[in-house]
């Protein structure tokens, strides 16, 4: 839940990339802390485990500035994708304002997309939220991987797996060359806000 | 594809899941392309590079193994551990915050860092019952039943808590004990009789509940089930937050209104339970404005 400090007019809130292990969040976030550095003097946290995998969670809060008067924050987390973790989403997963699903392209991981997303829709409905009804797009990281010639799904594939129903907006990416982070942020944010927006009523 | 091409491809295909540690999928593309170069007589003969596989595939095996024997309580910095202490207190309530971020301190693993804050809780006099307990439940989640009776006497040669309340925590740490199917020795407390069982600090007569689900029994809502955090609970008066856009769901728990379907999670065990809608109220100031808060007093487990 976002907190809106309406003395100094102040919005934070929180955005959690989400997905099955080894899909590319973390690599999200840091291509996200690279990039911004020049907007954000604020350090990345990861708490990782052998081989880099997420163990808790990675950190990295972002200022927008201003929107109608507002100073917005914005707080990014990652969530472990390894299935063993599962109580450690739950956790990170708390008062979420907005998610950003990054699905892995790799037809090896097809099964794997489709069970984190089902977790996803699990654990919010066990904080009473709707993955209807919160603010989410979904990523189609790796997409070079197909150029190097390892299999990868077709998006089309992919929409109808993930997001036949959700109908959410959807961006293909390579996470580790950047492409496609940004598009991916901005959506979900302008997402956010907007549902917040409606929700807090702060431009009234 | 010739079979050359194949097995090129799939040692391909094997090292990128490597790296990107998919070990699994690895593994199996790295022992396809074995069992291929072994089947091909033109091959099988280059025992160069049926080596060079049967060796990748070993680190990959061992990697796998250090990776499940892989620590869940890494060593945190000071920084990072005041970090998720604030990340994950929620509660506007500063006491309460300072409890909810000892508490994800203990979920996360960090039980020590915990252990000390629950300790700074009692010492400041915030809710100590319910850190006291939480002391003794770090304790036995780190499995050390033993550790969690030293603690009760080590509270029980001073005089950090009340009789009343020793008897109390005493109680809690009886049943926790024996749910794991130990059944120790402690230390009695004092004289305490029947009356005086209770204890000073009321309101945490009940079990620290985590969540709930409640089945409506009757009304236009009759037989859904709806599942809420606990997010503050006094004694069995529990309290959640219902957000804005829920108006309807907030709308079916008029004040009064019976519970006789309620499913109690704890860290300890899971009850069935009976209440009341003691509480509706729409926030009308600070960063839930909008949302409802609505209470509940449990009151048969
Ligand atoms: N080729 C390629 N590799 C990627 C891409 N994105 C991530 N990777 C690699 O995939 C592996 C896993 O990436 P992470 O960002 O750690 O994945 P994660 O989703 O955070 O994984 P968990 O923390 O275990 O849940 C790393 O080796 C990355 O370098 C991409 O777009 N293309
Ligand atoms: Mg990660």
């Amino acid at each position: 839940m976002a907190v809106f400090n309406s003395r100094d007019r102040v919005i934070e809130c929180k955005l959690v990339y989400y997905g099955p292990g080894r899909s590319g969040k973390t690599t999200n976030l840091e291509y996200i802390f690279k990039a911004g550095k020049k907007y954000t003097n604020s350090e990345m946290v990861s708490i990782n485990t052998k081989g880099d995998r997420t163990l808790f969670f990675d950190f990295l809060p972002i200022g927008l500035g201003k929107i109608r008067g507002c100073d917005i924050k914005v707080q990014l987390y990652t969530v472990p994708g390894q299935a063993k973790y599962s109580s450690t989403r739950k956790l990170v997963l708390k008062n979420v304002d907005g998610v950003v699903f990054v699905a892995d392209s790799l037809q090896i991981r097809r099964k794997e997309n489709f069970l984190s997303l089902k977790d996803l829709q699990q654990n919010l409905a066990e904080q009473n939220m709707s993955i209807f009804k919160i603010p989410l797009v979904i990523q189609y990281n790796k997409r070079d991987l197909g150029e190097q010639g390892i299999p990868i799904m077709p998006v089309e594939v992919l929409e109808r797996d993930l997001n036949s129903k959700l109908k959410v907006p959807s961006f293909e990416a390579s996470a580790l060359k950047g492409k496609g982070v940004g598009d991916t942020l901005k959506k979900c944010l302008v997402l956010t806000l907007h549902h917040l927006q409606k929700e807090l009523k702060w431009s009234q | 594809m010739s079979d050359k091409e194949h097995i090129k491809s799939l040692i391909k295909e094997a090292e990128i899941y490597r790296k990107q540690s998919l070990l699994e999928p690895s593994k199996e593309k790295y022992e396809e392309a074995l069992r291929l170069i072994q089947n091909h007589e033109s091959y099988s003969k280059g025992k160069k590079l049926i080596d060079t596989i049967k060796s990748k595939i070993r680190t990959v095996e061992e990697n796998l193994v250090e990776i499940d024997q892989a620590t869940d309580t890494p060593e945190l910095s000071q920084e990072v551990e005041n970090l998720i202490s604030q990340l994950f207190s929620f509660s506007k309530n500063k006491d309460v915050a300072a409890m909810e971020g000892a508490i994800a301190l203990a979920k996360f693993g960090q039980y020590d860092n915990a252990l000390a804050a629950f300790r700074r809780l009692i010492k400041e006099g915030n809710m100590p019952l319910l850190a006291a307990k939480n002391i003794l439940m770090c304790h036995m989640t780190l499995s050390s039943p033993d550790a969690a009776i030293a603690q009760f006497r080590q509270w029980v040669s001073r005089d950090e808590f009340s009789m009343k309340n020793l008897g109390y925590i005493r109680t809690f740490l009886e049943n926790a004990l024996l749910k794991q199917g130990i059944k120790a020795g402690l230390p009695q407390v004092a004289e305490a009789s029947p009356e005086e069982g209770k204890p000073e600090e009321k309101e945490e007569d009940i079990i620290d509940i985590a969540s709930v689900t409640i089945q409506f029994t009757n009304g236009p809502r009759k037989g859904e089930i709806v599942e809420f955090d606990v997010t503050f609970q006094l004694g069995n008066k529990i309290s959640t937050i219902i957000p804005a856009h829920q108006k309807d769901l907030a709308d079916a728990f008029k004040p009064g209104l019976r519970l006789s379907e309620i499913q109690c999670f704890s860290s300890l065990a899971v009850f069935n339970g009976r209440g009341t809608v003691s509480g509706l109220k729409r926030i009308t100031s600070g960063p839930r404005r909008g949302d409802y808060s609505l209470d509940i007093t449990i009151d048969s487990v």
